[in-house]
């Protein structure tokens, strides 16, 4: 008992946490190199051998690019110069066998590093959507799908992108950079500082903007976010939109959406544009100073003409893969300003885990209690106070009923039963034992909620009332066919076209919501739950066909525990007892006419 | 009602219109191209300047006339000149490809905003999502990266082989001998790319519906435990996803080196040819050396079109998809009649079939101005789809309807329905304020918002909000009860101050004493409103003018509440089936 006091408060406290993800452009941390290292290394572990494979690739691929130039300049000098026509021809070959090199190469540097990209691209995409499955239902009231949507598609292709054409190249230039820094300064040392004090400063000024640059990327991706969000609910909604002649409301909002867009993605695509003149303006500096230093070494004596005419020439060495370098650069920011919109999902927590089942709970007492209230008090996130200080409980096999003004709170109890939320005081317990300390697993075979608005997905009738159910997963026709046979069930599907293969749509609106509500019912029944609820489940079906309905609950296993919420009084007439639901708490009702008369004369607030 | 569509969030690979020109798509920007062109041609012939200043700094150096004042400051003034070159030719890139691209998404959206309800069903959001969002991004991309290059390696091709053919006309016609081979395999594995990149557009489709269906269904995966399922649903087309582009990587790992191989080979040809001329006297050794100069000028432009071609593939691709968007039928408002309506509804003979199945079977009746009518019916009889056919939103297979005696498609749909109320069944409810949820028609004035929310019970409700009207309500409505939601549509329906209201189950959701009072405030606040009702219980309407039961689709009796408990034995069946618990209603 007192370890779950501090469950409480733990538990409590996480729930005051919002699940609203940032959509301001303000991006997490600074965009530096340590930063960006410390980000991708993760992501890229896995494809070690990949990542070798391509690094040899990049290597041989550009001894190759340098070699060749070489070999036709000696071929041309000393054979071509000579009229020897024999040495030409060999030399061919030899260039020849570069070239063949060079190919192969080239193939495992790009199959290799777009299979990295891929790879990245995938495991982003399903741990966002492991993410999504694993948060509670209140995420999806705080955040927009389209901006979600476009979280998983686009963001992730972002750092696809980087990782297939822009990795590689960063570390090749990297390392082309690296190299002729160290071959400068050895040549010269004193010459060699002064032409990479340039390169210096720029390092100092990318440290400086990298930061804004990646500002203005994530602001380019949050608008395009919100655009998706606009464009998701419109066209999710667009019989409401024609019936109200608004076609102009999703013009113009999407006109909106798509200006903002404009707007950020011009600014993003600026700043992007910066290094490049910067990186440039770097490495003309850098002649300059080899220039005028060198005249200056050369008149006191210090260096030769030739040794500058040399120098100049490998000092593009350094600047040339060094202006490349910013292309890259600037997608590396769009690639961190994407992977910190990714990490803004993947850092929230559910603040509804399951909690670790003390031995005496397990053991759970074997009472005829099937589900308690006990204090229970609920509030979402945007402030209003659902439910206070709720007790009662639930025994087996008795029909209970929720009545009640609309808003008084009858859903939310409902949805406390099933622990789609957790009470913000209180605790709901399920046959003794703190609800949330079940498995999920356990949870939802003991629990069946046809919910109010009944939810179908893209496929078959038989897609759908088998969904989620192991028992009859893997069945065939005959045996599913047998089974809704014995729970009288199957003259229910007969009133679809084609029966079980009839095709639902995920939007659904291929079937109204009667015809809905009875696959939903169907779905609950398939399940045998310990305790039903029926959340105003029927409310749109006709009554003849509910009394079928009645008929068939009645034939559930007599264990069976069913809360039914109802505004039609016929629905709940045979309820054992009936709680009068309003403004936040529950009465017991007694009998029907008593039920009716709170109903008709109540206080009611809502 | 059926499933309308053979197809959803699957795979389709009907072929989109056949390669549709992506260049015609940017002649009204050809001010934007020239610019852009230009400004890369500009930044990019500045950087040669460089290495002369060097050169003449060093020569004068020699010469003992160097003045390295000078020299510094010209050549500062270049390097910043090149700097800011550079960035204006990415400020052009920029504003260039976003315009395209805002411009395109803006023509989708009108495009789309002219389609029927039917179509956009059809081609369903999640593509149209796409298009506006990935679609769109490969042809800015296109714009921003791959235009430019492709316009100058274009010149600097055809520039180079001129050149070429001016030093030595047969070196020449070796190397260009070579360009129809890099054009082929250009040609043959752009097509196949392309559709691949069409195939794997359709992926992101996919996935779209898979996780806006996770989402939508959040509840009842979170119920069933069966987060796993959708897990596995979404791991699918993910894994589709990636297959699709390995494969295009596969292509693209094999173009870029054969282009590049096949570069390769007309050095080795000029420097096995060339040297065989030189040696034999035919060409002198300096303009075998110039040649060699120039073939890099070649090759340089025919590499940059092998890296774009990735670009251009997926913009290509992408193009047809819109292109299939752009080219849809407008639905065509052929009506004229702007009148106001009296209320009067004459259906004659009126089928729907979908396919083989009809769900709406010679269905006639007439509605008389100012009356209050019900459709009563089991569930799949037809009810909803009557109302959906009543607005337009579906045109019926057969059959008319008379507004006034003139046929519904004489007037204008924005005048019919300014004077139509729908109160829809399921709930949709926008992720805007309350306010601009009720008054969502621009033409709601204060006063019918006020009486709309007052006839629809929600006064108590929205004074209990912190913010009243103008709270914003959360996604998709989640965080109001099923009755709220409901009367909010009522209210929307009737702040248009209708002369028509069609109600679909308007009371299921709603208890009954505020059903009650609901229904006396509209007979209160609307008395000329004409009432079209579906509904389940017989109670509220047994004094209606006249109730229309419908079944399976056809009408099978139309009367009042005491006629048709004479003479239709259904009807009775559904009064019986009600009877237990009405002197409580």
């Amino acid at each position: 008992m007192n370890s779950m006091k501090k469950n409480q408060s733990h538990i409590s406290e996480a729930a005051s946490l919002s699940y609203v993800l940032p959509t301001e452009s303000s991006p997490q941390g600074k965009g530096t190199l340590q930063r960006a290292w410390g980000s991708l290394w993760p992501l890229l572990k896995t494809e070690r051998k990949n990542l070798s494979i391509a690094g040899v690739s990049v290597v041989i691929n550009s001894l190759a690019t340098l070699l060749a130039p070489v070999v036709i300049a000696r071929a041309i000098d000393v054979y071509v110069a000579n009229h020897d026509f024999a040495g030409v021809l060999r030399y061919g070959f030899i260039l020849f066998g570069i070239y063949i090199v060079a190919v192969f190469a080239n193939y495992f540097q790009i199959k290799r590093m777009g299979t990295v990209g891929r790879g990245v691209l995938f495991k982003l995409r399903n741990e966002l959507f492991l993410k999504l499955q694993n948060l509670p239902i209140a995420f999806f009231n705080q955040n927009k799908t389209g901006d979600l949507i476009s979280r998983i598609n686009n963001d992730t292709d972002k750092l696809n992108q980087f990782f297939a054409q822009a990795l590689m190249q960063f570390i090749g230039n990297g390392f082309q950079i690296f190299g002729a820094a160290i071959f400068l300064l050895v040549l010269n040392w004193k010459l060699g500082l002064a032409t990479l004090l340039p390169a210096f400063l720029v390092f100092v000024v990318t440290q400086l903007i990298s930061e804004w640059v990646k500002r203005k990327s994530r602001a380019g991706l949050q608008s395009l976010g919100a655009m998706s969000a606009e464009v998701q609910e419109s066209l999710n909604n667009f019989k409401v939109i024609i019936v109200f002649n608004r076609l102009d409301y999703f013009r113009t909002k999407f006109k909106e959406a798509n200006q903002a867009n404009y707007h950020a993605s011009v600014w993003s695509g600026i700043a992007s544009g910066v290094f490049t003149p910067l990186y440039t303006f770097a490495s003309n500096l850098g002649q300059l100073i080899v220039l005028t230093y060198g005249l200056y070494l050369i008149m006191t004596g210090h260096l030769t003409i030739g040794l500058l005419i040399g120098y100049i020439l490998y000092v593009n060495s350094f600047y040339n893969p060094l202006r490349q370098l910013a292309t890259v650069w600037s997608s590396l920011q769009l690639a961190l300003a994407s992977l910190d919109r990714i990490q803004d999902v993947l850092s929230l927590e559910s603040n509804m885990p399951v909690l670790h089942a003390e031995e005496s709970d397990v053991q759970s007492r074997k009472g005829e209690s099937v589900l308690e209230f006990k204090n229970v008090s609920f509030g979402y996130p945007d402030g209003k106070q659902v439910l206070h200080d709720v007790n009662f409980t639930l025994e087996k096999g008795k029909t209970y009923a929720l009545v009640g003004p609309t808003g008084g709170g009858k859903t939310t109890t409902a949805s406390l039963m099933a622990r789609l939320y957790d009470p913000t005081e209180g605790t709901v317990l399920l046959r003794g034992r703190d609800i949330r300390t079940y498995d999920p697993a356990i949870r939802s075979e003991k629990i069946g909620f046809i919910l109010q608005e009944p939810f179908l997905f893209t496929g078959t009738i038989r897609d759908n009332i088998v969904y989620g159910n192991a028992a009859y997963a893997e069945c065939s026709d005959e045996e599913l066919a047998h089974a809704l046979n014995q729970q009288n069930l199957s003259g229910l599907i007969a009133r679809f076209d084609e029966g079980l293969s009839t095709k639902v749509t995920g939007n659904a609106d291929g079937l109204s919501l009667g015809q809905r509500q009875l696959i939903a019912f169907i779905r609950a029944a398939l399940r045998k739950p310990e305790l039903l609820i029926l959340d105003e489940a029927t409310a749109n079906i006709d009554t003849v066909t509910e009394q079928l309905l009645d008929e068939i609950l009645e034939q559930f296993p007599k264990e069976t525990t069913k809360v039914i919420i109802a505004h039609r009084l016929n629905t709940i007439r045979n309820a054992d007892e009936i709680f009068f639901v309003n403004a936040g708490s529950l009465t017991l009702a007694g009998d029907l006419e008593h039920a009716v008369d709170l109903i008709l004369h109540g206080r009611r607030e809502s | 009602m059926p499933s309308r569509r053979a197809q959803s969030s699957g795979l389709d690979f009907s072929p989109a219109t056949p390669s549709a020109n992506l260049f015609a798509l940017l002649k009204p920007y050809t001010g934007w191209i020239l610019l852009l062109t230009l400004v890369t041609l500009v930044a990019n012939g500045f950087n040669l300047v460089v290495p002369q200043l060097t050169a003449h700094a060093i020569d004068a150096y020699t010469a003992h006339t160097l003045h390295l004042g000078s020299v510094i400051l010209s050549f500062f003034f270049v390097a910043l000149g090149i700097a800011l070159f550079t960035f204006f030719q990415s400020i052009v890139q920029t504003i260039a490809s976003e315009r395209v691209a805002r411009d395109l998404r803006n023509d989708i959206s009108a495009k789309i905003s002219v389609q029927e309800y039917a179509t956009i069903d059809q081609l369903t959001p999640a593509k149209l999502l796409t298009n506006l969002t990935s679609d769109v991004d490969a042809i800015k991309t296109f714009v921003a990266q791959a235009i430019s290059s492709l316009i100058s390696s274009v010149f600097l091709i055809i520039g180079s082989c001129i050149l070429l053919l001016m030093l030595n006309w047969r070196l020449a016609l070796a190397v260009i001998a070579i360009l129809p081979f890099i054009a082929g395999t250009f040609y043959v594995v752009l097509g196949r790319v392309r559709k691949l990149f069409l195939k794997g557009q359709q992926i992101i489709d996919w996935l779209n519906s898979v996780i806006s269906e996770s989402i939508i269904g959040a509840s009842l995966i979170r119920l069933l435990n069966s987060q796993r399922i959708e897990e596995a649903k979404f791991e699918e087309a993910a894994a589709a996803s990636r297959s699709v582009g390995l494969q295009i990587i596969g292509y693209f790992s094999l173009l870029i080196p054969i282009i590049t191989f096949l570069s390769n080979m007309a050095t080795l040809t000029i420097l096995l040819l060339g040297g065989y001329f030189v040696i034999h006297g035919s060409m002198s050794l300096g303009s075998f050396t110039a040649f060699n100069n120039y073939l890099l000028i070649l090759i340089f432009p025919i590499m940059i079109i092998g890296f774009m071609s990735n670009v251009i593939a997926q913009a290509s691709a992408s193009y047809d998809r819109i292109m299939g968007v752009l080219e849809q039928q407008d639905s065509k408002d052929e009506g004229t009649l702007e009148n106001e309506l009296s209320g009067t509804i004459e259906v004659s003979q009126l089928s729907l079939k979908h396919g083989e199945h009809a769900t709406l079977k010679d269905v006639s009746f007439r509605i008389a101005p100012g009356t209050k009518n019900a459709i009563i019916g089991p569930t799949a009889g037809g009810k909803t789809q009557l109302l959906y056919v009543l607005t337009g939103l579906i045109q019926p297979s057969e059959g008319t309807i008379l507004y006034d005696g003139q046929p519904i498609n004489a007037y204008k749909k924005q005048r019919l329905h300014e004077q139509v109320g729908f109160v829809f069944q399921d709930s949709i409810i926008f992720n805007l304020t309350l306010r601009e949820n009720i008054a969502f028609s621009t033409t709601v004035k204060d006063g019918d918002l006020q009486k709309a929310i007052d006839t629809a019970e929600l006064h108590d409700f929205i004074s209990t909000l912190p913010e009243g009207l103008d709270t914003i309500v959360s996604e998709r409505g989640n965080s109001l009860s099923g009755g709220q939601k409901q009367r909010i549509m009522l209210a929307r329906a009737l702040a248009l101050n209708p002369k028509i209201l069609l109600l679909d189950d308007f009371t299921a959701r709603v208890d009954t004493n505020t059903e009650h009072k609901i229904l006396a405030n509209v007979a209160q606040n609307y008395p000329d409103l004409t009432l079209i009702s579906v509904t389940q219980k017989i109670a509220p309407i047994e004094h209606y003018d006249q109730v229309i039961l419908l079944m399976e689709g056809e009408v099978l009796a139309i009367g009042t509440h005491q006629e048709l408990m004479q003479s239709s034995p259904e009807y009775v069946q559904i009064y019986d089936s009600q009877k237990s618990t009405e002197n409580y209603e």
